[in-house]
C-alpha cells in the first residue's frame, strides 16, 4: 500500500501516466502503457532515471494523436436497418411511455404550451410594432423632415416642418427624389345628402402622395387625382360607407367649411401598421397653406435617390436658416436675426426614417400617439423569460420524471442498446412533447385572441397567426426547444450504469440536485419579480386615478363641437341650464382631460423692478367654468358678467404666480408678447389665483398656467346631478335635435380621464396576465420537483411515522425545504425588481414611493402558492401507512 | 473482397518494414520488440506510438493479427498484445519481393556497374 503513495524512484511520471490513461481510448490503453513501461525500464538501465523519464514522457506525447484518442465505437447490431423503422419505434415507445404517466405529462404540456402560446403572442406584438410602414416601397429611403427650435428658454420639437420647407429642399438638394406633404385640419362634418356624419381622420396631401406611400389605389387615375382643388381620395371602407356599392368616382361630399370636393380615386385602407390613420385625403391644394417658414406648417416626407446620403440633404437644411428664416424672423419677431440668436434661440431641421417614427419618435403634434420602443424590449424580455420558464421547467419535470425510467434504461443496456439509440429515445420523447405543446398552444392563441387584442389595442387576426413566416418559426423553435430541454435528461438517464441501476440504486438524487434547485429558484425570480412589477404597476396607476387633481371630475357631462351652434349656441345653454338635473353650464373648449384646445403665449411679467418673459400656456374660460368643474379659488376672485373690464382681466394659477415670482399676485400686470409687434401686445391685470390643478397627465408637473376670460364654444361642459343619466341624455340629445341637424356627442369627464392613463393600464393588465403565467408555470414545475423527491423519500417518511414522527411534523419537513428556495429567490428578485420599478416610476413627475411591503407581499404569494402547490403532495406522503412503504421493494 | 484487397496492397515504407520485421520474429511479437528490431536493422529511432500505430493499421488491413499476451512485472501488471503474420501478410510481401526483382532485373547490369555499384543483389 505504501508503494503507491509513496512510487519507487524508478517509476515513469505519475502524472505522465494519468494524461495518458485519461486521453487514450480504453481498448488501446493496455497496451501501449504496458509497451511504454516495458521500455521505460529498459532505458532506466541503459541511460538513467533522469532521461528515462524525459524519454518517457516524449513518448506520452507522442501519443497524443487522433489514432490513440479516438473511442472505440460500438456497431450496434440494428444500425443496418433502415432509419424509419428505429424511428417509429421511438415514437411507439415515445407514445406509451407519454400516456402511462398522464399527469407528469400533462403538466408537461400544459407547463409548455401556456409558455409557448404567451410567446407567440407576444412575438405577434413585438413583429407587428417592429414592421411599422417597413411596407412602403423604398421605406429605407424615406424620411420625415421635421422642425426644432429653442425660444425663450424653451424647446420645441415639432413633428412637421414649415409649408415652403419640403419644396425648396426638392429645389435645392440633388440627392431629394420627392417630397410629399400632408396637413391634418382636424376634424369636419361631412355632408352626404341629408346625413351630416362627423369625420376625424381627414388628411390633405399633396398628388404624389401615394406615389411616395406604398397604399394602392384601386380606383381612379393615381398621377392626377389629387392634382386640383377639392378632390377626394378615399379608403375603400369609406366609400363603402358613404355610396355602398355605387361607383364612387365623381360624387361628391361636403367637408365642413371647405366646401364640395369630388370623388376622384379610392385607395385600399391604410394598413393597421402605418404611423397615420386616414380615411378621406383631400387634396393639398384644397386648405390654404401659408407661404411664410415661421406660419406655416405641414408634415413633410422625402424620399432620397438611391446612393445618396441623408448627411448632404441634412447640410442642405441647414443653410434654409439663414437663406430663409432669418428675413421672416426680422419680420415677426423685430430682430436681426443675430440677435435672435444671441438670446439663445435658434431653428433646424432634422430627418427621421419613416420606420422609426412608430417606436422611436415622441414631438409635439404627430400624426398619432407613437408606441415607444420600451415596451418592445419589456415585451420581448418577458416573452424570452416565459419561454424560459416554459423550458426549465420542461427540463427539470423530465429529468425527475426519468428516476423512474432508471430501471427500463438498465434493462434496455444489458439488452444491448448502445447510448445513441438511449438518446435518441428521449430526445424523440421530449420533441413529441414539444410538438403536442405547440399545437395546444396554437389553440390557446386563437381562443385568447380576442382578449388580448383587447389587451394590446391591436386588430390581429388567425390568418396573421398562421402566415408562414411565424408558424415555421414556432414549428423550428419547438424543435430546437424539444431537443435542448431533452437533451439534459437524454443524456444523464443514457449514462446510467445498468448495474447499479438495477439494483435499485438511483445515481440521479445528489448529484443534479442543486441544478434543479437552481433551475427553481430562477423560475420564481422571474415569477416574483413579475409579481411586484404588477404590484408596483398597479398602486402606480391607482394613485394617479386617486390623486385630488384639482378638479371635480365626477357627474361632469361634456357636449362635443358645440361650435356648430354658432349664434344659437346661447339659447341652448340657458334651455340646457333649465334642465333639473343640470346645475351649471360653461364653455369649455380646454378641458383638462381628453380633446381640448390648445393656446400658449409668451408672458410678460414685471413684479417691481424685476422683468421676466415665459412661454405659458393659456385657458379661454367664462364665468361659469370654474363652478362647473369645481376648481377652487386660491386667492381673488373669479370672472363676473359684473365687471365690465374682464377682457383685460386674467387669473393665474398657483404655480404661475410661483414661476413669476409674485408675491402678492392680485393687481399685478402681465402682458402677452404676440407675435411680436406693439400691436399684438396686450397687458392685463392679475384679478385671482386658482388652486392648482392637474390640466395635463401626471407625467409632468403642474405647469404654469393663465386663464383668460373668453368663450371657447368647441364643447360644452356641463355640471350634471341625477341618478339617471341615461334619461337626461336622451333630454338633452332632444334639445340638440332641435337647435341643429350636426350629429350629437358627449363624453364624461371621469371616462376622459382614465383615457389618458389607457396605455398605463395596459401595461399593468399585461404584466398582471404574465405575471400569473409566470407563477402557474413555475408552480407547475415546483409541483414536478416535490413529486419526485417526496417519492425519492418515501422510506424515509416511512421510518420517521414508525419512529413516532406526527403528520404535521413530515409535512413541515418537507415544506420548509421549497421554503428556503423561496426565501432565497425573494431576496435575489427584490432589487432587480426594485431597480427595473423605479426606473419605471421615473417617468412619472407625480409618483409613489416603492411600496417595500410589494417585495414581502410578492414573497409571502409565491410561498403560499407554493405551499399550496407542495403541501397537497407532502400530506399524501406523510398519510401514506408505513408498513406500506416500508413494505416496497 | 477481392476489390477490398486490392485498395490494401498498397503499403507505406513503414509499414512495409513492420510486416517485415513481424515475419521474420520468431518469438513474442509485440510493440517493443518490434520498435528494437526496426532500431537495429535501420539504425533510426522510432517511437512506440508510430510502432503500435502501424501494427494496428496492418491488422486492420488483415495483414497482421492479433492476440493478448501475458503480463511482466515490469509492464506494471499489464498484458501484451501479440501479432502475427497472416496468409494475406505473406502475400502481399510476396507481391512487394516480386515486384522489386522485376524491377531490378529491368536495370541494365552495364549501368550499374558504370556507377561502381555491385552486381544484382538477386
Amino acid at each position: 500500500m505504501k508503494k503507491s503513495t509513496n512510487p519507487l524512484p524508478d517509476q515513469p511520471p505519475r502524472w505522465a501516466d494519468q494524461l495518458l490513461e485519461w486521453f487514450v481510448a480504453p481498448h488501446l490503453l493496455e497496451y501501449i502503457q504496458g509497451d511504454l513501461h516495458e521500455n521505460f525500464h529498459k532505458r532506466v538501465a541503459k541511460v538513467g532515471i533522469a532521461r528515462a523519464r524525459r524519454e518517457y514522457l516524449w513518448a506520452v506525447f507522442h501519443c497524443l494523436t487522433p489514432f490513440f484518442t479516438k473511442r472505440q465505437t460500438v456497431k450496434s447490431s440494428y444500425s443496418n436497418q433502415p432509419s424509419t423503422v428505429m424511428l417509429s419505434n421511438y415514437l411507439t415507445i415515445a407514445f406509451r411511455n407519454l400516456w402511462r404517466q398522464k399527469a407528469f405529462t400533462a403538466i408537461n404540456i400544459v407547463g409548455l404550451s401556456v409558455g409557448l402560446a404567451s410567446c407567440l403572442l407576444i412575438v405577434l406584438y413585438v413583429l407587428h410594432e417592429l414592421s411599422y410602414d417597413s411596407y412602403h416601397a423604398h421605406a429605407d429611403r424615406i424620411y420625415r423632415m421635421t422642425m426644432h427650435a429653442r425660444m425663450d428658454n424653451k424647446d420645441i420639437n415639432l413633428a412637421y416642418s414649415s409649408g415652403p420647407a419640403g419644396q425648396a429642399l426638392l429645389r435645392d438638394s440633388p440627392g431629394v427624389e420627392a417630397v410629399t406633404r400632408l396637413r391634418k385640419e382636424g376634424a369636419f362634418l361631412v355632408k352626404h345628402g341629408q346625413d351630416i356624419i362627423k369625420e376625424e381622420k381627414i388628411a390633405f396631401v399633396d398628388s404624389n402622395f401615394f406615389s411616395v406611400f406604398t397604399i394602392p389605389i384601386v380606383k381612379g387615375n393615381p398621377k392626377t387625382a389629387l392634382v386640383e382643388p377639392n378632390t377626394l381620395i378615399l379608403t375603400k371602407t369609406i366609400a363603402h360607407k358613404y355610396f355602398g356599392t355605387q361607383d364612387p368616382i365623381g360624387q361628391s361630399l361636403s367637408l365642413g367649411n371647405l366646401g364640395l370636393f369630388r370623388v376622384t380615386g379610392v385607395c385600399e385602407d391604410v394598413p393597421s401598421n402605418t404611423h397615420f390613420h386616414y380615411d378621406m385625403f383631400g387634396s393639398f391644394e384644397s386648405v390654404k397653406t401659408g407661404n411664410k417658414w415661421l406660419a406655416s406648417g405641414a408634415y413633410t416626407y422625402v424620399r432620397l435617390r438611391e446612393g445618396h446620403s441623408l448627411a448632404q440633404v441634412e447640410t442642405i437644411s441647414r443653410g434654409f436658416v439663414s437663406k430663409y428664416i432669418a428675413p421672416e424672423i426680422k419680420e415677426f419677431f423685430g430682430m436681426e436675426f443675430t440677435e435672435f440668436q444671441k438670446k439663445g434661440n435658434r431653428f433646424g431641421f432634422q430627418f427621421q426614417p419613416i420606420t422609426d417614427i412608430h417606436l422611436h419618435s415622441d414631438l409635439d403634434d404627430e400624426l398619432e400617439a407613437n408606441s415607444d420602443a420600451k415596451y418592445v424590449y419589456i415585451f420581448s424580455a418577458i416573452a424570452f423569460f416565459i419561454l424560459l420558464l416554459a423550458c426549465i421547467n420542461f427540463t427539470n419535470l423530465s429529468t425527475a420524471g426519468s428516476a423512474s425510467r432508471s430501471k427500463e434504461v438498465g434493462i434496455r443496456k444489458v439488452l444491448g442498446s448502445v447510448r445513441t439509440q438511449l438518446v435518441s429515445q428521449f430526445l424523440t420523447e421530449s420533441v413529441l412533447l414539444t410538438f403536442f405543446a405547440l399545437v395546444l398552444a396554437l389553440v390557446l392563441v386563437f381562443l385568447l385572441l380576442p382578449s388580448f387584442n383587447v389587451l394590446s389595442g391591436k386588430q390581429f387576426t388567425v390568418s396573421d397567426l398562421v402566415n408562414g413566416r411565424l408558424l415555421m418559426g414556432a414549428v423550428v423553435c419547438s424543435l430546437v426547444i424539444g431537443l435542448l430541454a431533452g437533451s439534459y435528461p437524454a443524456f444523464v438517464l443514457a449514462s446510467f450504469k445498468p448495474i447499479t441501476v438495477l439494483k435499485g440504486k438511483l445515481q440521479i438524487g445528489g448529484r443534479s440536485g442543486w441544478l434543479r434547485n437552481a433551475l427553481v429558484t430562477t423560475q420564481f425570480v422571474v415569477s416574483i419579480g413579475m409579481i411586484v412589477a404588477t404590484i408596483v404597476a398597479n398602486r402606480q396607476i391607482q394613485f394617479m386615478q386617486n390623486k385630488k387633481v384639482g378638479f371635480d371630475r365626477e357627474q361632469v357631462l361634456v357636449l362635443h363641437d358645440t361650435h356648430v351652434l354658432g349664434t344659437k349656441a346661447e339659447a341652448f345653454k340657458v334651455e340646457l341650464a333649465k334642465l333639473s338635473s343640470v346645475v351649471k353650464v360653461a364653455s369649455a373648449g380646454f378641458l383638462p382631460a381628453g380633446h381640448t384646445s390648445q393656446s400658449v403665449d409668451g408672458i410678460q411679467f414685471r413684479d417691481g423692478t424685476r422683468t421676466g418673459n415665459h412661454r405659458t400656456k393659456g385657458y379661454y374660460i367664462d364665468e361659469d367654468y370654474l363652478l362647473t368643474l369645481g376648481i377652487d379659488l386660491a386667492q381673488g376672485r373669479n370672472f363676473s358678467k359684473a365687471f365690465s373690464t374682464e377682457n383685460s382681466s386674467v387669473l393665474l394659477n398657483e404655480a404661475a404666480v410661483r414661476t413669476y415670482g409674485f408675491k402678492n399676485p392680485i393687481g399685478q400686470q402681465i402682458s402677452t408678447v404676440g407675435d411680436g409687434s406693439e400691436g399684438s401686445k396686450h397687458t392685463y391685470t392679475v384679478v385671482g389665483v386658482v388652486k392648482d390643478f392637474h390640466f395635463e397627465s401626471m407625467h409632468q408637473h403642474i405647469a404654469p398656467l393663465v386663464i383668460f376670460y373668453g368663450k371657447d364654444n368647441d364643447q360644452l361642459a356641463l355640471r350634471i346631478q341625477t341618478n339617471d343619466i341615461p334619461r337626461l341624455l336622451q333630454k338633452i340629445e332632444q334639445q340638440w335635435k332641435a337647435t341643429t341637424d350636426n350629429p350629437f356627442a358627449y363624453s364624461f369627464l371621469n371616462e376622459r380621464f382614465s383615457k389618458m392613463y389607457q396605455s398605463e393600464q395596459h401595461i399593468s393588465q399585461l404584466f398582471a396576465v404574465f405575471a400569473g403565467l409566470a407563477v402557474l408555470i413555475a408552480c407547475l414545475g415546483l409541483f414536478g420537483l416535490a413529486a419526485f423527491t417526496t417519492h425519492q423519500r418515501t422510506k424515509e417518511i416511512g421510518v420517521r411515522k414508525v419512529l413516532g414522527s406526527s403528520v404535521t411534523g413530515i409535512v413541515t419537513l418537507l415544506l420548509t425545504d421549497y421554503l428556503k428556495l423561496i426565501l432565497v429567490a425573494t431576496l435575489i428578485a427584490s432589487p432587480i425588481a426594485g431597480y427595473t420599478m423605479s426606473q419605471w416610476l421615473r417617468d412619472f413627475a407625480y409618483r409613489i414611493d416603492l411600496p417595500w411591503w410589494a417585495f414581502a407581499l410578492a414573497g409571502v404569494l409565491a410561498t403560499v402558492v407554493a405551499a399550496l402547490t407542495v403541501s397537497y403532495l407532502a400530506i399524501k406522503a406523510a398519510l401514506v401507512n408505513p408498513v406500506k412503504s416500508l413494505k416496497a421493494e | 473482397m477481392p476489390d477490398h484487397f486490392m485498395r490494401k496492397t498498397i503499403l507505406g515504407e513503414l509499414e512495409e518494414l513492420v510486416l517485415l520485421v513481424v515475419a521474420a520474429c520468431n518469438e513474442d511479437v509485440y510493440g517493443i520488440p518490434v520498435m528494437e528490431e526496426l532500431q537495429q536493422q535501420t539504425g533510426r529511432d522510432f517511437t512506440i506510438s508510430a510502432v503500435h500505430t502501424t501494427l494496428y493499421r496492418l491488422e486492420e488491413k488483415g495483414f497482421l493479427s492479433s492476440s493478448v499476451g501475458g503480463a511482466t512485472a515490469e509492464r506494471g501488471g499489464r498484458r501484451k498484445r501479440l501479432f502475427a503474420l497472416t496468409a494475406a501478410g505473406g502475400e502481399v510481401l510476396l507481391e512487394i519481393q516480386q515486384t522489386r526483382t522485376r524491377l531490378w532485373q529491368s536495370i541494365p547490369q552495364a549501368k550499374l556497374e558504370l556507377m561502381g555499384l555491385s552486381a544484382n543483389p538477386f
